[in-house]
This record gives structure tokens, C-alpha cells and sequence, in this order.
């Protein structure tokens, strides 16, 4: 399923969250990731997220989109370009 | 196969590093790309990678193989993980299979005829009824895999001349010639061929065959993988010849996706990335399976064919190659 990650962490612990969304999705924004993950992945991802952060300060919000579809995006600005499987 | 990992290309030369276990893609004249590393299935390098030690650990640990074509666009290797899903059983009855002539003559001659209708289905089917009626007739003539060979040959060289007909000047291929290719069009053709034989040693490899053992090319010969090859012969007109036909005819092709020299072409950068998204793009191409009766991709297609080689091979099931039925 489609899946979009926004996350708004305390400064220090920025890296590590950082370091595990790029192990499953792809960075689209300065706190923003999308991409393609399994039930498995998503649920993998949650633990370690749960693990690196501390959920008492710490805010993960994700945004998944029914099987077989992917949502419709625009953009303005300088961006980061749209992640591609042709590099 | 798993649904939510994707096939990487790489079209331009880039490193591949691994960081914070996972990959970062760095190019000379791009920024450089971090990929996910739970969401790539393989990767295919049509250019210059470099790559190292600690990304191959991290690949391994994760079943991702990495297919390398080189400079002209031949099949130049693999970087292929260790063995997960080959069992022991399944390589002897291949095995023992292969060693019966008359089980694998069965099979190589099944092979040759299922390449020959794909080829006059994609090519011409009038003009290349009568050669496949003699191809057909020297198939069953035929006692070893050489002759069959010669047979195919024979066919082969009668379809090149008829996609020559329906091809501008520039892009016609004189007969096929390989490393290096001599002109635009065969350069186009062995490029995809290089990149079909990769998708389908990616096929093999996650059903429990052995990809060295084959049927129709000789077995575990000069290092190749010869169960691919045998595969790979009937998907290459699927994948090769149609879409040079479909791709001249809507005049995508240029003469700027090629570098030509004297006697010798190969795809140049925009060419390549041309070729490689169009070939992507027809993978994933779906059409409605008859028995499984669900759309299926292109690219699942060579795995189900190589998954019902595996039931021939264990379960006797009669293996009936691919046949483009649409």
C-alpha cells in the first residue's frame, strides 16, 4: 500500500528517525516520506519507529492509501524530484 | 514474486554506496538519491557502477541481485545472491531430465517452435508462414540440439529480412550481427536482448531450478547461465523485435539515440534511458492469463513460465513454453 510519513521529533533525536524512514520509504521533503510497503514493512517500520523515539514528546503521523492505489501529486517550488525507479 | 519492490535502472554512471543500511546512489552529473533499501528487488546497471564490499553484504543480506550490461549493452554479468531457493530435489530431477535425450530433445524442440510462432507473430504472420512450416518439418527431422539450432537459424535469418521491409534505411540491421554490433538496429536489439536475459535470471532464480542446467543450449558451458538462455529465447521477440518495429513505426527512435562509429553502433546516454523506460514500462504491461484468470505483467509471465518448467521437472506436468496468445 501507498504510504506517506510526516514526523515532527525533538532536534537530537532527528538523525535516528531520519536514518529509518530512508531504510523503507523515500525522503520527499525535510520531514516527509512516501513509497510502497507491504502490511509486513509498515508494521516493521512501526516498531523500530517506536523504539527511537520517545512517544511522549515525539509526534509520527502515517498516512496510508488503500491497496492498489496511489494518491495524486502537485508541486510548486524547488522540490526534491519525484522518486523514480529510472536513475 | 514480491508486489511492493521495484527494479532499479541505472542509465548514467554512478556509484552505489551504502549508508545507514541502505543505499545512496551517486551520479557525476545529478544529485545524488537515496532508495529505500526494503524497496528494491534487483537492480540493472546499463552504465559504469561502481560498487563495494560493504554495499554487496547489504545486498546479500537482503536477496537483491545486480545485473551489469556492459559499455556496448551486452549482458556483461551478476552480481547474484547466494542460493536461497534452489532445493536438491528439484536440480536432480532436472537433472536426470536433461540426461534423458529423448525427455530434453522433447523440451528443446517445444522451445524452438514456441520462439519461431512468437517471432512470426510479432514480425509478419503472412510472409512468415512458409518459413515456419519448413522450420517446423526440420524440427521434428531434428535429433540433436544442434540441428535444432541450425533450424532456428535458418527461420531467424528469413524474419530478419522481412523486419528489414518495415524498417527506415537507417535503422536496418543487414542480418544480425553482435560485439560489437555493427549498426543502429542491431544495437537496439542486442541491448534489450542483454536486458531481457537479466529479467529472466532474476526469474529463475526464485523458482528452486538450477540456471545452469538446460535443455537447448549446452549445460553449464563457458560459464553461462544456459537455463536462461533457453528461456529468454522466447521472450526476446516478445521484448526485442516488437518494440523496435513498434518504436520505428511511432518514430520514437532518432539517430541521436545512437553513437555510431564506423561499423560498429551502440545506444547513446539519451537512447539508453529511452530504451530502458520503454522496456519498464512494456514489464508491467498486464494481460488476462486464460487459466489464472487474473491480468498478469509481462515480467510475471517469464516467472510463471519458469515456475512451470520447475512443475515439469518435478511433477511431469507437460511444460508448454510461452506462446504469445493475445
Amino acid at each position: 500500500m501507498y504510504v506517506i510519513v510526516v514526523y515532527d521529533t525533538a532536534a537530537k533525536r532527528n538523525p535516528k528517525i531520519l536514518r529509518t524512514c530512508r531504510k523503507y520509504l523515500h525522503h520527499v521533503q525535510r520531514s516527509v516520506f512516501e513509497g510502497q510497503l507491504t502490511e509486513a514493512q509498515l508494521r516493521r517500520f512501526q516498531a523500530t519507529v517506536e523504539e527511537v523515539l520517545d512517544l511522549t514528546y515525539d509526534n509520527v503521523l502515517v498516512y496510508t492509501f488503500p491497496p492498489g492505489t496511489t494518491p495524486i501529486r502537485h508541486e510548486w517550488g524547488a522540490t526534491e524530484p519525484t522518486p523514480t525507479d529510472v536513475l | 514474486m514480491p508486489t511492493a519492490a521495484r527494479t532499479y535502472w541505472l542509465t548514467s554512471p554512478c556509484r552505489i554506496r551504502r549508508k545507514d543500511e541502505s543505499l545512496v546512489i551517486e551520479r557525476e552529473a545529478a544529485p545524488k538519491v537515496h532508495i529505500p533499501i526494503t524497496d528494491v528487488r534487483d537492480i540493472i546497471a546499463c552504465a559504469e557502477t561502481d560498487i563495494n564490499t560493504a554495499v554487496v553484504s547489504l545486498l546479500n543480506r537482503h536477496r537483491i541481485s545486480v545485473h551489469l550490461l556492459s559499455y556496448y549493452g551486452d549482458y556483461a554479468g551478476s552480481l547474484v545472491t547466494s542460493d536461497t531457493s534452489t532445493s536438491g530435489q528439484t536440480v536432480l530431477a532436472q537433472a536426470n531430465l536433461a540426461q534423458q535425450p529423448s525427455a530434453s530433445m522433447a523440451i528443446a524442440r517445444s522451445l524452438v517452435d514456441a520462439c519461431a510462432f512468437n517471432v512470426r507473430r510479432v514480425v509478419d504472420r503472412q510472409l512468415l508462414t512458409a518459413p515456419y512450416t519448413t522450420l517446423q518439418a526440420s524440427i521434428k527431422e531434428a535429433e540433436t540440439p544442434l540441428h535444432l539450432m541450425g533450424a532456428e537459424g535458418t527461420f531467424r535469418r528469413s524474419a530478419w529480412e522481412v523486419i528489414d521491409t518495415k524498417l527506415p534505411d537507417w535503422l536496418q540491421l543487414h542480418g544480425r550481427s553482435r560485439r560489437p554490433p555493427r549498426n543502429a538496429g542491431n544495437a537496439f536489439i542486442s541491448y534489450v536482448n542483454g536486458i531481457i536475459y537479466a529479467r529472466v535470471l532474476s526469474a529463475v532464480r526464485l523458482t528452486p531450478l538450477h540456471s545452469g542446467i538446460a535443455f537447448l543450449h549446452s549445460s553449464l558451458e563457458r560459464q553461462r547461465h544456459s537455463l536462461v538462455l533457453d528461456l529468454a529465447e522466447m521472450f526476446k521477440p516478445l521484448f526485442a523485435e516488437r518494440l523496435l518495429l513498434r518504436m520505428a513505426s511511432r518514430k520514437q527512435l532518432k539517430k541521436h539515440h545512437f553513437d555510431t562509429g564506423t561499423n560498429q553502433a551502440m545506444l547513446s546516454e539519451a537512447g539508453r534511458k529511452l530504451v530502458v523506460q520503454t522496456v519498464r514500462d512494456e514489464l508491467a504491461t498486464s494481460v488476462n492469463h486464460r487459466s489464472l484468470g487474473r491480468p498478469v505483467a509481462y515480467d510475471e509471465l517469464i516467472y510463471l513460465d519458469a515456475l512451470a518448467l520447475t512443475r515439469h521437472c518435478l511433477e511431469g506436468t507437460r511444460y508448454k513454453p510461452f506462446r504469445i496468445w493475445w
